[in-house]
């Protein structure tokens, strides 16, 4: 399947912004924006802020009425032409996108930019082809229930889920689906997609992703956790755990043609482990390893860079570490596959978090510049014979990537993509 | 045999239950003979065992699987032969919009330390799907949907194309939701006059013919989506006279129907009719829109004089679709 147009923003900004940052290793963490840190026992965290997200949203206006995209210019962007039906001036309507006013955060907002972004990249109209979309969360619009029975804000309850956000800047698309899948979901998303291309029930498909915070999540973090992180160190020794982060991604899929991609996806891989709540299970994730393997039909050899999880908690880090040790651990040193991960620059983006993965890996190999692993000083043990990005980028240039994804529920997405020459 | 286009291919209905706290199969086919049990009295169906920290919706989810697999009160004695790699597609929007505003509320008045760590699956918006997969040891693919008043259908859907696509033969599909107060004071936003929101689980078993042990008789269609207007369904159910089950609605309604053709009279002259009856079920709102599917008896079926009825009670006695 091919990307053939995309869109994110995280703390850092778009998929340039951000890569920049990673390629720098600079933390996008600041203090908590949300809530009171004292009672939280969490004082950072890795959000949106309004320049941010003013200057995102308003980037979309300038696609709108058929300028090129000033997204990521190392992407497919511009090749569309001109071509764009996508109304997005609802969704940059600074007052009351969808009946609700600015002082409810809302996930659906930056969604709704970074899919009229994507389908004006893309070419594709809604209106005259099968589009389906398929949004993986974490949080949904939570915090807008919070501020509705804790702050006396509006709301309405199809505001919970992401149909109108969606429909406000491409009205014409066959269904919109919600899938709160924790912290695989857009993972979870993108495998659903490929599977609606295959059985050609969709002309294309937008998969997107997105979180904000919630006081209610950051309370379950501070009172789980053990100490209070000022920023994400995925995979080191001195760890403090997760941090969470907000932002919103989407991605077209087409089935391939002659038309620019920004990379393939040649297989997703889900499952469920079926054995913990909260805590992940080596087996489980390794078996969604070999289904991805398996779809993509390539070998553990065939990978070169790995976008691991990487949340720095307690568990995941050295879990995953053993699981890609189980996976990749046979290869000779020269072929195991450079391992990096995102959460250090732009934190836990949950529902977003897997696709916002999979465009840093299409970035990696269009750039040829491996981020390291932000955050990462000392390697915890589990990882010592994985070829982690450490301190400074790594000069390849990946053909095959795998992007892991593993969420609450032992709900797991590994998602394999292809470079495409540029 | 003619090769059917993937995207008409109906699916074996391999079982059905419906639990509506309070309801008896009279008042809502596919409940059972007796009312079923509040999520308080879960152990009643489930077992003591297992429930420490559940929510409402995830009890009445793991009472309506529990019954639909005709399991015997508490944990499994062995594997089910037919979990692995078994999808579960779980529909509901409000099953976790308590949690998180007693977290909020406790929270902010005596800070995060008064929470109880025990709540922290549950501020997931995926622990009702997550917590069925770790009771039965379903490992395929595992879905929250949480797409509003479509959600039930939405599930269906989404099973329909886990099970088309290759990723999993036979798929638990599940809608749920609570009548808590936060959960109906949401749903008091709703467009029109939706009705009372109360509180009740609906299962389907759904696969490929002979993905389940069971084999019933009972078909569905795929999901045809319409717009903003409510299509006309026929017949109608009774589940209007019931109450509003919101996310839960299409799964509820599904199985209801598929438990009302199941029940039909034995006679020569019933039969017929009852093999030749097909329900359209429905669920949405002005604000999602609207989706229906269709049930009925399996055509092979119908053709060969067997009765849907008499073959699902069969597998009633053998324990499935109780």
């Amino acid at each position: 399947m091919a990307i053939t147009g995309s869109s994110m923003v995280s703390c850092l900004g778009d998929l340039d912004a951000t890569f920049d940052a990673l390629v720098a290793g600079r933390s996008g963490a600041s203090p908590l924006r949300l809530g009171d840190p004292a009672k939280l026992n969490v004082t950072h965290g890795y959000s949106i802020d309004a320049d941010t997200e003013r200057s995102y949203r308003a980037g979309a206006v300038k696609s709108a009425v058929g300028v090129a995209s000033t997204h990521s210019a190392a992407g497919a962007a511009g090749t569309a032409g001109t071509v764009s039906t996508v109304s997005t001036a609802d969704a940059c309507d600074a007052d009351g996108a969808y009946g609700i006013g600015e002082d409810v955060r809302l996930a659906g907002r930056w969604v709704a930019t970074a899919i009229a972004k994507a389908l004006a990249e893309s070419g594709v109209d809604p209106d005259t082809s099968r589009v389906s979309v398929i949004v993986g969360t974490g949080l949904r619009e939570l915090r807008a229930v919070e501020q509705w029975h804790g702050d006396a804000a509006a709301l309405r309850l199809a505001q919970l889920h992401f149909n109108e956000a969606v429909r406000s800047v491409a009205p014409g698309v066959t269904e919109v689906h919600t899938l709160a899948n924790a912290c695989a979901a857009s993972g979870y998303a993108l495998a659903l997609a490929a599977d609606l291309l295959d059985l050609g029930e969709a002309d294309a498909v937008v998969v997107a992703g997105c979180d904000t915070m919630t006081e209610s999540m950051l309370t379950m973090i501070g009172r789980v956790g053990t100490t209070t992180a000022e920023t994400v160190r995925p995979f080191d020794a001195d760890r403090d755990g997760v941090l969470l982060g907000e932002g919103a991604v989407a991605v077209v899929l087409e089935l391939p043609t002659d038309k620019p991609a920004f990379g393939l996806i040649r297989g997703v891989g889900i499952g469920c482990d079926a054995y913990h709540e909260t805590a992940p299970d080596p087996d489980g994730i390794v078996a969604t390893m070999h289904d991805a393997h398996q779809r993509a039909g390539i070998a553990p050899g065939d990978i070169d860079l790995i976008v691991a999880h990487g949340t720095a908690t307690a568990l995941n880090d050295p879990t995953e570490a053993t699981a890609l040790h189980q996976v990749f651990g046979g290869l000779p040193a020269d072929q195991a596959p450079a391992v990096t991960a995102i959460k250090g620059a732009i934190g836990h983006t949950s529902g977003g978090a897997a696709l916002m993965s999979v465009l840093v890996a299409c970035q990696t190999m269009r750039t040829g510049t491996v981020p390291p692993v932000t955050g990462l000083r000392t390697a915890i043990a589990e990882a010592e014979k994985l070829a982690m990005v450490c301190g400074a980028p790594l000069a390849i240039r990946p053909r095959l990537a795998q992007i892991n994804a593993f969420g609450f529920g032992g709900v797991n997405a590994v998602t394999i993509v292809e470079a495409v020459d540029a | 045999m003619p090769e059917i286009r993937k995207a008409d291919q109906r699916l074996a209905v391999g079982g059905w239950a419906v639990h509506v706290p309070g309801l008896a199969a009279t008042d809502l086919p596919g409940s059972p003979a007796e009312p079923a049990c509040l999520p308080v009295d879960a152990k009643d169906v489930l077992g003591r065992k297992g429930l420490l920290g559940k929510e409402p919706s995830t009890r009445l989810a793991l009472c309506a699987v529990h019954r639909v697999l005709g399991l015997p009160p508490g944990k499994l004695a062995e594997p089910l032969p037919y979990a692995p790699g078994t999808a579960v597609v779980v529909a509901s929007n409000l099953g976790n919009v308590e949690t998180v505003c007693t977290v909020l509320d406790d929270m902010r008045e005596r800070g995060g330390t008064a929470v109880s760590p025990m709540d922290a699956p549950n501020a997931s918006s995926n622990v009702i799907a997550s917590s069925l997969a770790i009771r039965y040891g379903f490992n395929g693919p595992n879905l929250a949907v949480c797409s509003g008043a479509t959600a039930g259908l939405d599930a269906v859907r989404l099973a329909r194309l886990l099970i088309l696509g290759g990723r999993a033969e036979r798929a638990v599909v599940v809608g749920v939701e609570p009548a808590d107060p936060i959960a109906r004071g949401l749903a008091a936003l709703r467009p029109g006059s939706p009705g009372e929101l109360i509180a009740g689980a609906g299962v389907v078993l759904l696969g490929l013919p002979g993905a389940w042990p069971w084999d019933t008789g009972i078909e569905c269609g795929p999901v045809v989506r319409h717009g903003a207007s409510r299509p006309a369904v026929t017949p109608p159910l009774a589940d209007a006279l019931v109450g509003e089950f919101y996310g839960a609605a299409g799964v509820v309604r599904l199985a209801a129907a598929a438990a009302t053709i199941a029940a039909a009279p034995t006679t020569e002259a019933a039969a017929d009719a009852a093999n030749s009856a097909r329900y359209t079920v429905s669920c949405g709102d002005a604000d999602d829109g609207w989706l229906t599917v269709d049930v009925s008896a399996a055509a092979d079926r119908a053709a060969s004089g067997e009765t849907a009825g008499a073959a699902a009670r069969t597998a009633v006695s053998a324990g499935a679709a109780s």
